[in-house]
């Protein structure tokens, strides 16, 4: 029971992160059909960022946390204009070569600025554990619980109630009807960059406490948000929640009942089943030309 | 089948209560039908009538919801559109649908595809037998080419032809592939006058090869002219089927087209 | 289309010219008949010069490794560049082909040969087990299906240390010897590597040639319009895929056996993206752009040593440099960009 209880703890704290990334993808995906490899770059990036502002440039936390998201956003956004509006006949195969591109090109600079070393940072408040029927609950995974709810939130908010976000949402269903009603599908574009890298930053300065940091995290991160994405349903708000819990819950009870070599292999056969189950479901409307 | 008293020679192709509907669009609804060997047989029918979604489950790209689809006798329910290629169903498609970078005359080999053998290790390998069969292909097509009056374009990019080309180069590619029945999907829209004259005298010379035609046309003039039999679809639905000279006279299909 | 190009000699000819029916279009002479062989004549003849004149080590195992390098290439082209499916796990198969034979050899100390036919046999077959689903999948599914595949291989290679050794790798893998004639290292290495690659050039080139190539290229085109047309996609898509994973198979049996030691590292994530990277540098449906690729990708960084840190960087950079402005590959890209200026130059020349 105590047992079951810690790999609960840790499978909702890391599940949580892996569906603030599980967002990021779909908020691009539902608006601008594209798949981005490099999502877990952003991650990576706000990791490191949150490090180097909040403990080696001494910004206080309150501080350095929107910083290093705002920033990494931008990032989003340069990137959207710089390298995907750019391409003149977009196609799958051409996107995710320059998308897997510009993963390794992140990468590649961050171990520039970076280095090659694992960075941690102190948890963001310096309670001890509580214990909960022999199992220990950390104060950062209630920090990362708290942001995670306090940012579906709010992006929930965002979609529903703003008229930037039912924009959006116009957008992502139908480009073309939305342009003529006048949404400058265009702007929601990059928005939508911005809002997919923020997210990722996100995740990244949430888990930074808890994993070691380094150049080289994103790429798993990455690929296990877009597991989780796929779990509940790309494009789908709150698939991507529940799919990164559910993630988060299977790798954990995984790698405590079964074998802790198996944790990073788990995400990768969950990722290949879903796929192999239901390729006609994903190819939906987006590839499947009509004669 | 001699019980039905008349000669009647068995239907090439015999669609059995075909419905097939996408979300809440119903495509086809209870559609049945036959057609009969060396006929030229129209489907008709206003835009958004199903008359490309027929063509599409007739070739495999969409199984029906319910119906049976019988070619030459054998259900071909269940089989993959390459399969029913094989057996002998060809068709072209209302935006042309070419292979853009590849030659006029690559386009047509593939369309030899279903009728030749060489594979894998064939190519790899290359014996004489593919050697062989290369080149026959390679005249076949030509030949073909020929038959659509397009051999003069036949190293040229398919992409690169002027649009009305396009089409003639498909329906050679289609024609490679040795169909008994030939499936063409609005084969005169974008054509002009003249181009739409030859066209027609085209589709004969392919029924005197002894291909069945089923043909989905815009063109009133040029369908009541070649057509043997024609069937008129409206939202999914059969609502006349007869000689071109018994659908003219259907005030429903009158109705159909004037929106009524 | 490049073949296209090399067939009919005459790229910039504007009109169509007529072909007479019937009649040979082509009246070849023989250098135009040689014109397919000149690459396989320039490499053999490089290859005798290098044999005869150079001694020196570093760059004979340079050369050596450019040939593993164009046959990971020349396999993932056929796949990426002529059917136009993507693959980011590539590395998998060069890892399964390098632990199959090096299993084999140093576990149950087979002579290489020997291990040869496993070595490739079984990442063929993974290939063609993993390919039924994951080809089914289409663009970005593909691309993550295929980037998921290479992970879980790599884990694998990782974690099951019984037969891998596990991070640190399987050392004392013994270097090739056909009977009493030892193929160790230095010249002889080299050319059986670089006899491999224009073997497996004769025979990408004929694939390319074929129904089979024609058939791959339609799928490039349109996969659904190809199916229409009587192509049966899914074998056609799994024959290619099952073919380049086994030239990657042997580029890793010939890797294993050169460096006699090999670890988990040789064949991550990264990897696939450099295979991928040369591809897309020397052209999607290239053959020969292959070498060049494969050449500049692993001459690059020894010429520039402090390269050595920007490495990964640049192949990040030259992929999203090249997809954005040379979508058809760097040597296709520099060719037709060379072809409008000279265009647009004796175009303006009348007028002027
Ligand atoms: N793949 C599909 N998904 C959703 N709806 C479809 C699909 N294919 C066809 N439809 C719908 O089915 C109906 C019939 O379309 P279809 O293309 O068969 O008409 P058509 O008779 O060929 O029209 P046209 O003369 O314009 O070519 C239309 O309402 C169309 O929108
Ligand atoms: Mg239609």
């Amino acid at each position: 029971m105590q047992e079951f209880l810690q790999y609960l703890f840790s499978g909702i704290t890391n599940g949580a992160i892996y569906a603030v990334i599980a967002l990021g993808f779909s908020t691009l995906y539902s608006a601008t059909d594209l798949i981005n490899f490099a999502q877990g770059e952003f991650v990576m990036l706000g990791a490191l960022l949150l490090m180097t502002l909040w403990t080696q440039v001494s910004m206080p936390l309150w501080a350095a946390f929107p910083l290093a998201v705002l920033l990494v956003a931008a990032v989003g956004m340069v990137f959207d204009r710089v390298a995907i509006k750019t391409v003149k006949k977009p196609s799958p195969i051409l996107l995710v070569l320059i998308t897997v591109g510009a993963s390794i090109l992140f990468r590649g600079g961050a171990m520039l600025l970076w280095g090659k070393h694992s960075y941690s940072v102190p948890a963001f408040s310096s309670i001890s554990a509580v214990e909960i029927g022999g199992a220990y609950l950390f104060p950062q995974s209630l920090w990362i619980l708290g942001v995670v709810l306090v940012l579906v939130a709010g992006l929930n908010l965002f979609y529903h109630r703003t008229l930037t976000g039912k924009a959006m949402q116009a957008v992502a269903i139908n480009k073309q009807a939305a342009e003529l009603l006048g949404v400058a599908s265009r702007k929601m574009t990059l928005l939508a960059w911005g809002l997919a890298a923020g997210l990722g930053a996100v995740a990244g300065v949430i888990i930074s406490p808890i994993t070691m940091s380094a150049y080289d995290m994103g790429t798993m991160l990455g690929l296990k948000g877009f597991c989780a994405a796929m779990l509940g349903g790309l494009g789908n708000f709150w698939g991507a929640v529940v799919g990164g819990v559910l993630l988060g819950l299977t790798e954990a009870m995984g790698v405590g009942y079964v074998s802790s070599s198996l944790k990073d292999a788990i995400a990768f056969l969950l990722l290949l089943l879903i796929l192999y189950a239901k390729p006609t479901g994903i190819l939906g409307k987006a590839s499947s030309h009509r004669f | 089948m001699s019980a039905q008293g008349e000669e009647k020679p068995a239907p090439v192709l015999q669609l059995e209560g075909v419905s097939k509907s996408f979300g809440g669009v119903r495509a086809a609804r209870d559609v049945s039908f036959s057609v009969a060997p060396g006929h030229i047989h129209a489907v008709i029918g206003p835009n958004g009538a199903g008359k490309t979604t027929l063509f599409n489950i007739i070739t495999g790209v969409y199984a029906p919801d319910s119906g049976r689809i019988r070619f030459e006798g054998a259900d071909v329910g269940g089989r993959p559109v390459h399969r029913r290629v094989a057996m002998g169903i060809a068709r072209t498609f209302q935006n042309v649908e070419l292979f853009s970078g590849m030659s006029v005359l690559e386009n047509v080999m593939v369309g030899l595809h279903v009728r030749t053998r060489c594979g894998f290790l064939g190519a790899i390998a290359r014996p004489p037998w593919v050697k062989r069969e290369e080149k026959l292909a390679r005249e076949t097509a030509l030949d073909w080419l020929r038959f659509v009056g397009m051999e003069k374009v036949a190293e040229t990019p398919a992409g690169d032809l002027p649009f009305g080309w396009q089409r003639l180069v498909e329906i050679a590619r289609s024609l490679a592939s040795r169909p008994r029945l030939l499936l063409l999907d609005e084969p005169a829209a974008g054509l002009n006058a003249r181009e739409t004259r030859d066209l027609g005298a085209l589709l004969k010379r392919i029924r005197a090869q002894g291909v069945t035609l089923l043909l989905v046309e815009h063109d009133m003039s040029l369908t009541m002219e070649i057509s043997d039999r024609i069937m008129v679809l409206d939202q999914g639905v059969k609502i006349a089927e007869g000689t071109p000279r018994e659908v003219q006279a259907d005030k429903k299909v009158l109705s159909a087209y004037l929106g009524g | 289309m490049a073949d296209k190009k090399e067939r009919s000699g005459s790229p910039g000819q504007e009109p169509p010219e007529p072909v007479p029916a019937g009649a040979t279009p082509r009246r070849a002479g023989l250098g135009q008949r040689l014109l397919p062989y000149a690459g396989y004549l320039v490499v053999t003849a490089g290859l005798c010069a290098y044999g005869l004149w150079a001694d020196n080590y570093y760059y004979t195992q340079l050369l050596t490794f450019i040939g593993i390098h164009t046959l990971l290439a020349v396999g993932l082209n056929m796949v990426m560049g002529y059917a136009g499916q993507i693959s980011l796990g590539h590395a998998a198969f060069f890892g399964l082909g390098a632990y199959t034979t090096g299993a084999l050899t140093v576990h149950l100390s087979w002579p290489p040969l020997a291990a040869l036919p496993a070595a490739l046999a079984v990442p063929a077959l993974v290939a063609f087990i993993v390919g039924m689903p994951t080809l089914k999948l289409h663009g970005y599914y593909l691309g993550m299906g295929t980037l998921g595949f290479g992970m879980i291989i790599h884990i694998l290679f990782r974690e099951w240390t019984a037969l891998t050794g596990g991070p640190n790798g399987l050392v004392g893998i013994p270097v090739l010897s056909a009977g009493p004639v030892s193929l160790a290292g230095g010249k002889t290495y080299l050319f059986l590597v670089w006899g491999a690659v224009l073997l497996s050039f004769g025979m990408c080139s004929r694939i390319v040639h074929s129904r089979v190539g024609r058939a791959l290229s339609a799928i490039h085109f349109s996969e659904q319009a190809a199916a229409a047309v009587g192509v049966d996609t899914m074998r056609a898509k799994l024959e290619v895929f099952v073919f380049s994973a086994a030239l990657a198979a042997l580029a890793g049996f010939l890797y294993a056996h050169m460096v006699t030691f090999i670890s988990p590292s040789s064949f991550s994530f990264l990897v696939s993206i450099r295979i991928v990277a040369m591809v897309v540098i020397g052209g999607m449906a290239s053959i020969w752009g292959s070498l060049f690729g494969a050449g500049l990708l692993t001459l690059l960084p020894e010429w520039l040593h402090v390269f050595s840190e920007y490495e990964v960087m640049i192949y990040g950079l030259v992929l999203v440099v090249v997809m954005i402005f040379f979508p058809q590959g760097l040597t296709r890209g520099v060719l037709d960009a060379y072809e409008r200026a000279r265009r647009r130059k004796t175009g303006a020349g009348p007028s002027a």
